[in-house]
């Protein structure tokens, strides 16, 4: 870059590098440099900072954020989508904002804040707005989010809005304007608060050093005003998401947990008598205050958007009874809606008497006469688009937006939409965005456009402003460009402190103010319902790999020995016993010998498409962990994370497979085992625990009487190694060696196996965990009566302690067959199905309701 | 004219509901040209909350929760309304030119009319439903006069024709079969009538039939209805009826009106469990000679 750069001269030339590709440009505000180029006061500390840390630790910090971002899961994805480019990215370099201009942007939202919450109230209201010709009618009635039936809900201290966002932007004089308001159900704030723990821990000392205000009393003061708008003593509440289809599922989670709600979904609630209940493994929980993730029209089916599948039927009915408040109120959506920007100027002398202290994009909408024809005028100029817009935190293109290269016959159409149904379009100045130094890699900066989304929420003490937000970097290089497509960069948003600022932590804070709490018990039907299948997904991917190991053993030599006896082929028939392998598969191995049965186990152990492969088994896994994430330890899931992506980026080198496999599933086996500690030693043994628990308990007694079926009801002497691989399949060679010291026996192995209440691999030891977890589980039928499921666990233990292993494994045989031991065993598996249909049935009743209409009514 | 109506809904379940919901708007409105002389609505298991209020467009409206487990649901509503014809007979070629209408709309001289101008969640217009309706409504045309024609053209150029739509069915679907039922019909001429700009509401209710000649009618036998009202100007609300070509009349009670059939749907209910589940419907409209 050339020596002219302003900047360099200001920066001097410890490591002028940084900055010589930053480009300030003269069409836009630079966050960075003055008009004069000099680096703004605010930011002199901090370049500094960053140039004593030097090109290699910049980089270092940046990778060690985007390592933390990944390690934390920190996803905006979908579930099953996982694109790692949906991995959140999170630029180091933050936006600065000084005190004055801070205290500027806090007045502007807290003013517009108010003044859309008192816009709503009246909206949904007495409508004088409409009657005082303050807003042309078809605003409002045009606007689908209008919902008639939340105008006879009573808003409990006319607080329709409790936690709203607005995004900002700086015009090239230094003013920042507000580019859309977001009062539905405002996003971002939880990817804020993970952007600043990731730069806290990557910076520490600048984050130190500088008075940077922290985020953490704003979510306190939030979350105190919310409670308390629960008459009720001691109140529940639970952050409602529209669950893992969302791209912003892991924000759900995140912010439920920061808050200490319930996390909970449409299906776990219900309404009975005019009240809103959590269904929980212990019986009906009442509700009192919602804070909701999904769009109003969403929430409630019998009364808003019968299509919906994630609302709770009966929500409405029980808002109007005012026995719940939910936050931010149903049809809060109306006026976020773009084409009110123009109004907000008037609105404010009109409700609060005040001018507007924030401007607003300046916006036409088409709904009248006079706009609609200074937009068709002007339609080259100005962002003409559809209102309902795209409210992803990055939005992707527009729908309805007219372009100079699109085809001219949908131009055309567009332009007599807009004559027809001028209320759905307005037209929009471009924006203007500032630019901010954002890091481009190889030790330098380059100015991008940004975003800033800040935060309001109510409080005991009025509105206030999170004093920070969520800094997103746009795509493109021209900050005019028509209309916002941000790319997937974030930035977090220092605002600085001319005072020392207050160190706080929410979750500290948290167990002072409200006393000592014991968790778990209030544990929803769903979420119990979802552990239950994880632990019996991990418990089966943990019995494919140990199957699996096997197999890859007894194929790589070694065939000498006793313990290996049992052939390849055998191997490959207990996996398709246990539907590890698919039929097919399976006998076309084994039809073309042992190199088939080798390409086939490649495939199944490394072809990530290979439908009954172990990607399959663990891709089970992984999609019953993602959907209780928010109950699971960052460091469990990490390792659940690990586990499934070790074996897709295995290296195979050739002529090595049978190492390399041997390899990998060792390393599998190793990541269940620290999974299954983790669980053991850091889950808190709350009711979530048991059902994780429990489905391991099923699944592995199920194992256990599988793999002794297969090896050991037939057959006279047993001296081919099936006993020898029953134990090693069991993890119990070495007990058996140490108790023994000799050549497996049937009686011993089925003692060790079946009847040992010691040894924790031994059925009944299952059973007898099963029958603790289900005595500590809540109670369920009338006092006293024992529950089927509690009835089905005695008689399984009771079968199990009288089992005598000498008469099991010696007795009478018919047909090659041990007639006692393959009852016994046909028995065990067919209770331990039922049990497990039996604790589905009692506690995880959770199915979603479903519609019911009057076919033929109103069809004359 | 004095009606009995009696709207009987059974719901039978292959399973256990544990809870179900249910909005219904199955009682008579307030309506100049009708008096309710009685109404009541028998549910069957006893629900634990049953509210009756009035909607959003000023219809009874009634919540109904069955908390108790049950694998049938009854909901039989009953009414007796008396229906009196128009003090005098609509002139159509004397109302106001369709054009006006829409200009006094158009500066709120009319808010609750303006209301009905926009599209709804059942009633999406297009181009091809705009140049339809302007071929009724003609530079200058009275607009009671040009609705008529636009509900005579309904009725003669689409078929009735039960099992070819549902109530999802997209009017620009209707359309292009040039086929459906009453609702499909309604949601139509509504779709046209405000493509133009001008305020159309939807009408739901009853209507009185007649067995064929030398029949006896069959108890059950009837249908709940849908038609439409048009904004007028001074003349206010004025129905039309395409599924039959008639100004309603003494025939017609009209039970509730919306923008479209999601605002009135006469029963709307969810439930938790059940499995499959059967509707069945019976509707008797009986005229009672006036006291």
């Amino acid at each position: 870059m050339s020596a002219s750069n302003p900047v360099e001269s200001a920066f001097g030339s410890a490591d002028t590098k940084l900055l010589d590709t930053y480009l300030p440009s003269p069409n836009a505000y630079d966050e960075l440099t003055s008009g004069r180029g000099e680096v703004r006061p605010r930011w002199q500390r901090v370049l500094e900072a960053f140039t004593a840390m030097g090109g290699d630790a910049t980089q270092a910090a940046q990778d060690k954020a985007q390592r933390l971002m990944v390690e934390n899961d920190v996803t905006f994805a979908a579930l099953g989508d996982r694109d790692a480019s949906r991995q959140w990215r999170l630029d180091l370099f933050p936006l600065l904002l000084g005190p004055d201009e801070w205290s500027a942007i806090e007045r502007g939202v807290v003013q517009r804040t108010l003044l859309l919450n008192r816009l709503l109230g009246d909206l949904y209201g007495a409508q004088r707005v409409l009657k005082d010709r303050l807003l042309p009618p078809g605003l409002v009635y045009g606007n689908k989010q209008f919902l008639r039936p939340c105008t006879s809900i009573a808003v409990r201290d006319d607080l329709h809005l409790n936690f709203v966002a607005y995004d900002l932007a700086r015009a090239a004089d230094g003013r920042w304007w507000v580019v859309s308001d977001r009062t539905q159900a405002p996003s971002g704030a939880g990817y804020a608060l993970e952007n600043r723990v990731v730069s806290s821990q990557c910076l520490p000392e600048l984050f130190a050093e500088r008075n940077v205000r922290r985020l953490a009393s704003f979510f306190r003061a939030f979350s105190e005003r919310f409670l308390s708008l629960s008459p009720r003593e001691q109140p529940q509440a639970v952050f409602l998401s529209p669950g893992p289809s969302k791209q912003n599922y892991f924000e759900h989670a995140y912010l439920a947990r920061y808050l200490g709600f319930s996390f909970v979904e449409g299906s776990d609630l219900t309404v009975r008598d005019d009240r809103v209940y959590l269904k929980t493994v212990g019986g009906l929980k009442r509700v009192d205050l919602i804070m909701r993730r999904i769009d109003s029209e969403l929430c409630d089916p019998l009364e808003l958007r019968t299509d919906s599948l994630i609302g709770v039927p009966g929500l409405l009915q029980a808002a109007r009874a005012g026995t719940v408040t939910i936050g931010n109120a149903l049809g809060s959506g109306l006026v976020e809606s773009d084409s009110f920007l123009s109004f907000l100027p008037s609105l404010s002398k009109y409700f609060l008497d005040e001018e507007l202290a924030m401007p607003s994009l300046a916006t036409w909408w088409c709904g009248q006469e006079r706009e609609r024809r200074y937009v068709l005028d002007h339609v080259d100029e100005l962002v003409v688009r559809r209102v309902s817009s795209s409210r992803s935190l990055f939005p992707r293109g527009q729908e309805g937006l007219i372009t100079a290269n699109m085809p001219a016959e949908d131009r055309e159409r567009l332009i007599r939409a807009i004559e027809r149904n001028g209320h759905e379009f307005i037209g929009q100045e471009p924006i203007s965005l500032s630019l901010a130094p954002t890091w481009a890699g190889s030790s330098s900066l380059r100015a991008a456009p940004v975003v800033l989304r800040v935060y309001v929420a109510a409080t005991s003490k009025g509105y206030e402003v999170m004093p920070g937000g969520l800094t997103r970097v746009a795509d493109g290089i021209d900050p005019h460009a028509p209309w916002l497509e941000l790319g997937d960069v974030s930035k977090d948003t220092w605002v600085l402190s001319d005072q020392p600022v207050e160190q706080f932590s929410l979750l500290a804070q948290r167990q002072a103010s409200q006393g000592l709490r014991r968790g778990g018990r209030n544990l929803p039907s769903r979420a119990a319902d979802n552990l239950f299948w994880l632990g019996r997904y991990m418990e089966r991917a943990e019995g494919a790999v140990r199957l699996l190991r096997s197999l890859v053993v007894r194929l790589g030599g070694e065939m000498g020995s006793t313990r290996m006896l049992v052939s390849p082929e055998r191997v490959v028939g207990m996996l398709m016993a246990q539907k590890h392998l698919s039929a097919r598969r399976g006998r076309r191995a084994m039809q073309e010998g042992r190199e088939a049965v080798q390409e086939e186990l490649w495939t199944i152990l490394f072809d990530p498409e290979c439908k009954d492969g172990l990607a399959t088994v663990l891709g089970n896994v992984q999609r019953n962990a993602e959907v209780v994430r928010e109950r699971l330890s960052y460091d469990t899931f990490r390792i659940l994370r690990d586990l499934t992506e070790v074996s897709q980026s295995w290296e195979l080198s050739p002529g090595h497979e049978t190492d390399d496999a041997l390899r990998l599933l060792n390393r599998l086996i190793q990541y269940l085992a620290a999974f299954n500690g983790m669980v053991a030693e850091n889950m808190t043994h709350g009711y979530g625990w048991r059902f994780l628990d429990m489905g391991r308990r099923l699944e592995r007694t199920r194992a256990m009487i599988q793999v002794i079926q297969q090896l050991a009801v037939r057959g006279d002497a047993l001296t081919g190694g099936e006993l020898e691989l029953l134990l090693e399949l069991a993890d119990s060679t070495m007990t058996y060696r140490g108790r023994y010291q000799a050549a497996p026996q049937l009686p011993a192995v089925l003692d060790l196996l079946l009847c040992d209440e010691t040894n924790p691999r031994s059925a009944v030891y299952q059973i007898a965990t099963l029958d603790e977890h289900i005595a500590h589980l809540p109670p369920g039928g009338e006092e006293g009566i024992r529950t089927a499921d509690q009835r089905l666990v005695t008689r399984l233990k009771n079968e199990l302690n009288l089992a005598d292993p000498v008469e099991l494994g010696g007795g009478v045989m018919r047909f090659d067959t041990r007639i006692d031991l393959d009852r016994l065993l046909r028995r065990i598996e067919r209770d331990v199905h039922v049990l497990s249909d039996h604790i589905a049935e009692r506690f995880f009743s959770h199915s979603s309701a479903t519609r019911v209409g009057g076919a033929g009514s109103g069809r004359g | 004219m004095l009606y009995d109506i009696r709207h009987k809904t059974t719901f039978n379940y292959e399973e256990n509901v544990s809870v179900s919901h249910h909005v219904l708007h199955l009682a008579p409105r307030r309506h100049p040209q009708q008096t309710c002389v009685e109404s009541e609505t028998i549910v069957h298991p006893q629900p634990a909350v049953d509210s009756i209020g009035e909607d959003y467009f000023g219809n009874p409206i009634q919540h109904l929760t069955v908390q108790k487990p049950h694998k049938q649901l009854v909901v039989d509503a009953h009414a007796r309304v008396e229906v009196r014809p128009a003090a005098q007979p609509i002139a159509l070629e004397q109302s106001a030119a369709w054009e006006a209408v829409r200009e006094q709309l158009a500066a709120y001289e009319a808010l609750d009319a303006y209301e009905r101008v926009f599209e709804s969640p059942y009633v999406a217009g297009d181009d091809a439903v705009y140049e339809y309706a302007l071929e009724s409504f003609t530079p200058g045309r009275p607009i009671l006069a040009a609705t008529m024609d636009l509900t005579g053209r309904i009725f003669r150029e689409f078929q009735y024709r039960g099992g070819v739509s549902d109530v999802s069915t997209p009017v620009s679907e209707v359309f292009t079969m040039r086929q459906g039922v009453c609702q499909d019909f309604a949601h139509l001429e509504i779709a046209c009538l405000r493509s133009l700009g001008l305020a159309a509401r939807y009408v739901s209710g009853y209507l009185m039939t007649r067995p064929p000649e030398g029949k006896e009618k069959l108890v059950g036998s009837d249908a709940s209805h849908a038609w439409v009202s048009v904004f007028a100007g001074e003349l206010g609300w004025v129905d039309f009826d395409p599924t039959n070509d008639v100004i309603p009349g003494v025939e017609h009670i009209t039970f509730a009106w919306g923008r479209d059939y999601g605002d009135v749907s006469p029963i709307n209910g969810f439930i938790v469990g059940g499995g499959a589940h059967q509707v069945s419907v019976a509707v008797d409209v009986s005229p009672e000679p006036s006291p």
